[in-house]
């Protein structure tokens, strides 16, 4: 970091690299995406914020002397020498529905989620949802905390989910884990987010007590 | 690009709680004449056709807002029609909120998104969301801070609406699943924005966009909203009566189009990011191509304020491929401080954002900047600091900004992070009335597509709560106006009237609109989906 100068010249070595099948020579700074972009290559879908937070852009990656395929986001991959990418493309929406507004009360959750997610409580411990995430989440964990009715907790763990759907990709079950922590996450909003500060204020509201002047200040 | 090298300046560097500032701070109109990128003049221009005639425009807007149209009567024979009642083009937050209460009032909703449902700026969305919660904190001071901030050109009653709006807003999203940050009490956690008078943004981490659209589309999922993902519109449909009552959707598979009727139409589009306006680097998502703009244009629709975008002042400057990367202001309302390459303060961080950036602009205008290379400069943002004055911060409420630190190799608890100005929001927009309706009838807009509320600058979290406030407002009222028996005659006749009149305004007509993707990403020679539309040879 304080030797600057090489640092820059790291970013404009190029670099060997196969995406989707397309043998692209391309700057070692750059992403898949932007390796495939340099090249002169189209890609629109799977493209998103390019930040990490959407979770469109999975890819398939092999790095040079190693056997092993991993799962990445593809803005989030940087391209090195002899990697091998593949882009993969989206699956079809989870076939769990439910509506937060049709579980009656706190302690209908647990029942209901077994019956939305019947496949949850038969995870196998295969480990592939926590192998594919991209975000280090301990998804299996995740997946049994719910599945004991620890919603709370199963929620903290998917904070930095990005529903990119890979979990939900590899799991064999079909358990669609990723919507399991966002099940988690929503109903412990849906119950137990009370604050009072919000409450006093819509009383307030109600009330009449806040109105506005929308002649405003004057400049 | 002049400036202190990278290596000297991290010798004046010294990470501290704060410090004075020492110079005086110009006047920010003064200061945004000389340095804010609205005010160069080759930037302008005036508009030659449609309801704008003679406003000023971004130069790279009017060329988009003037162009030609992609399709024309011929491309859309034998295409297939589908019937709705309300049509909601974009998929991001605004579209969300609006199709989900429109749903809620019983329409039938097709919702039409460029990407996937939920690929929006909402996801990237860190700072928070404003609602006066606090003792202490009205909603009129809230609309006070509003109009101040966007230097009293927002439209008053429209900023009432949404302050009035913002805590149901808070109770809504929670209602869909939101988790915000609270205290030990359960209370919700407030901080404040740059340039307001009150703690009044409500958040989940720096994730609160992520967190907001992972509920909402979860939402959308499970209602009977019938989502259309990678169906970008590329026109406008009418009746005889000039009211809008339909879209033309491409489809990226097989290059054929559909015709969705509607009996309203929705427009939450988002921003325009991706056009780089004056050359800068963005904060905003690939989708990001102001569409809803151009398609509105052309059908009569009023705009405004099209010269005035916001700069945020911390997007990340270096490295290269990360440039433009958004830090959330977030950062400085925990008091990190900004610094020029000598390692001193120049500007009162939590003024305006527009102000900052500009003040930003100037350091490194004038040589003070921290320079990487002959097209990398930027000023240091204090994280360090920040950490010593409350020891664990960044990791516990921020991060999403150790996270970036990671693939800089940059750690923000020991180093500071280089940041310029990153083009993030466009203030104007599509003119709206309190329901969203623009000036042309059944066509409604919501978000970043409209206009109207931010004035010529937006307050930190004016955004997520106005895409919320206004798109159930739209949803709501579109709703209830698509009661009636349906459109009679719906076309794209408004084509042969734009034409006329560019060509009579001796237009080039050699651009196609709306821009739809990025150049970067080659959409009109794609190899691999044969384009959009096969040239004419």
């Amino acid at each position: 970091m304080a030797d600057k100068h090489s640092m820059s010249e790291m970013d404009q070595k190029l670099v060997n690299v196969k995406i989707d099948g397309k043998a692209i020579t391309a700057p070692a700074s750059l992403s898949a995406i932007q390796a495939l972009w340099y090249a002169g290559y189209s890609r629109i879908k799977s493209v998103g914020c390019l930040e990490g937070v959407c979770g469109s852009c999975r890819v398939l990656v092999r790095r040079a002397g190693n056997s092993e395929v991993r799962t990445q986001l593809g803005c989030q991959t940087l391209i090195e020498e002899g990697m091998q990418v593949m882009f993969l493309v989206f699956p079809r929406p989870t076939h769990h529905t439910y509506k937060l507004e049709e579980i009656s009360s706190s302690w209908e959750v647990q029942t209901k989620f077994h019956k939305i997610f019947p496949e949850a409580s038969r995870c196998r411990e295969c480990r592939g949802c926590n192998a594919s995430c991209p975000k280090e989440i301990d998804v299996m964990k995740g997946v049994a905390l719910a599945a004991k009715g620890r919603f709370r907790e199963a929620g903290e763990l998917f904070v930095e989910c990005v529903m990119c759907d890979l979990c939900l990709t590899a799991c064999p079950e079909l358990i669609a884990p990723n919507h399991v922590g966002l099940f988690s996450r929503r109903v412990t909003a849906y119950f137990h987010t009370r604050p009072s500060n919000l409450i006093r204020r819509l009383e307030g509201l109600q009330r009449g007590k806040f109105k506005v002047n929308v002649e405003g200040e004057t400049p | 690009m002049t400036g202190i090298l990278y290596s000297e300046a991290l010798t004046h560097y010294q990470a501290a709680k704060s410090r004075d500032l020492k110079k005086s701070d110009m006047a920010t109109d003064e200061l945004l004449q000389a340095f804010h990128p609205d005010y160069r003049e080759d930037s302008l221009v005036s508009l030659s056709v449609g309801s704008n005639q003679g406003d000023s425009c971004h130069r790279q807007l009017a060329e988009l807002l003037q162009s030609d149209a992609r399709i024309d009567e011929a491309d859309l024979a034998g295409a297939s029609i589908v019937k709705t009642d309300v049509l909601v083009i974009g998929g991001g937050g605004a579209g969300c909120a609006a199709g989900l209460m429109a749903e809620q009032a019983g329409a039938r909703v097709i919702m039409a998104t460029k990407l996937r449902l939920g690929d929006s700026n909402t996801v990237m969305a860190e700072g928070g969301i404003q609602a006066s919660i606090e003792r202490g904190d009205t909603p009129q001071m809230h609309l006070d801070d509003s109009l101040k901030a966007g230097h009293y050109r927002g439209d008053p009653k429209l900023v009432a609406k949404m302050v009035m709006d913002a805590p149901d807003v808070i109770r809504w999203l929670i209602q869909q699943g939101m988790q915000f940050d609270l205290d030990e009490f359960g209370d919700l956690m407030t901080r404040r924005a740059g340039g307001t008078s009150a703690d009044r943004v409500v958040y989940y981490r720096d994730y609160t966009g992520l967190e907001m659209m992972r509920a909402l589309r979860e939402s959308v999922r499970n209602s009977k909203i019938d989502v259309w993902d990678y169906s970008p519109v590329v026109e406008l449909m009418s009746n005889e009566s000039g009211h809008c009552a339909g879209a033309v959707i491409s489809n990226l598979k097989d290059c054929s189009y559909v015709l969705i009727e509607a009996q309203t139409v929705i427009l939450a589009t988002g921003g325009i990011g991706r056009m780089h306006l004056n050359g800068f680097p963005t904060s905003n998502h690939f989708g990001a191509t102001g569409d809803g703009l151009v398609l509105a244009y052309r059908l009569g629709a009023k705009l405004r304020d099209l010269d005035s975008f916001q700069y945020h002042p911390t997007g990340l400057a270096y490295p290269q491929h990360l440039a433009g990367t958004l830090i959330t202001e977030g950062v400085r309302s925990a008091g990190a401080q900004l610094l020029n390459g000598l390692g001193e303060r120049f500007v009162d961080e939590l003024k305006t954002r527009d102000h900052v950036s500009a003040a930003i602009l100037k350091e490194c205008a004038e040589g003070r900047g921290v320079r990487v290379d002959e097209k990398t400069a930027g000023v240091w943002l204090d994280t360090p600091g920040v950490e010593r004055a409350n020891p664990g911060i960044l990791a516990k409420r921020l991060p999403k900004l150790v996270e970036l630190g990671n693939k800089c190799g940059i750690n923000p608890v020991e180093m500071p992070l280089l940041v310029y100005p990153t083009l993030h929001y466009q203030n104007g927009g599509v003119v709206i009335d309190e329901h969203g309706q623009s000036t042309v009838p059944g066509l409604y807009c919501v978000g970043e597509a409209s206009g109207g509320i931010h004035g010529r600058n937006r307050i930190m979290g004016n955004a997520l709560l106005e895409i919320i406030s206004f798109g159930r407002r739209a949803g709501l009222q579109a709703a209830e106006m698509s009661h009636g028996r349906g459109h009679k005659k719906v076309t794209i006749g408004h084509l042969s009237k734009l034409r006329r009149e560019l060509a009579v305004a001796g237009m080039p007509m050699e651009m196609k609109g709306p821009m739809l993707f990025p150049e970067c990403a080659k959409f009109e020679k794609d190899a691999d989906y044969q384009g959009f539309r096969r040239k004419k040879q």
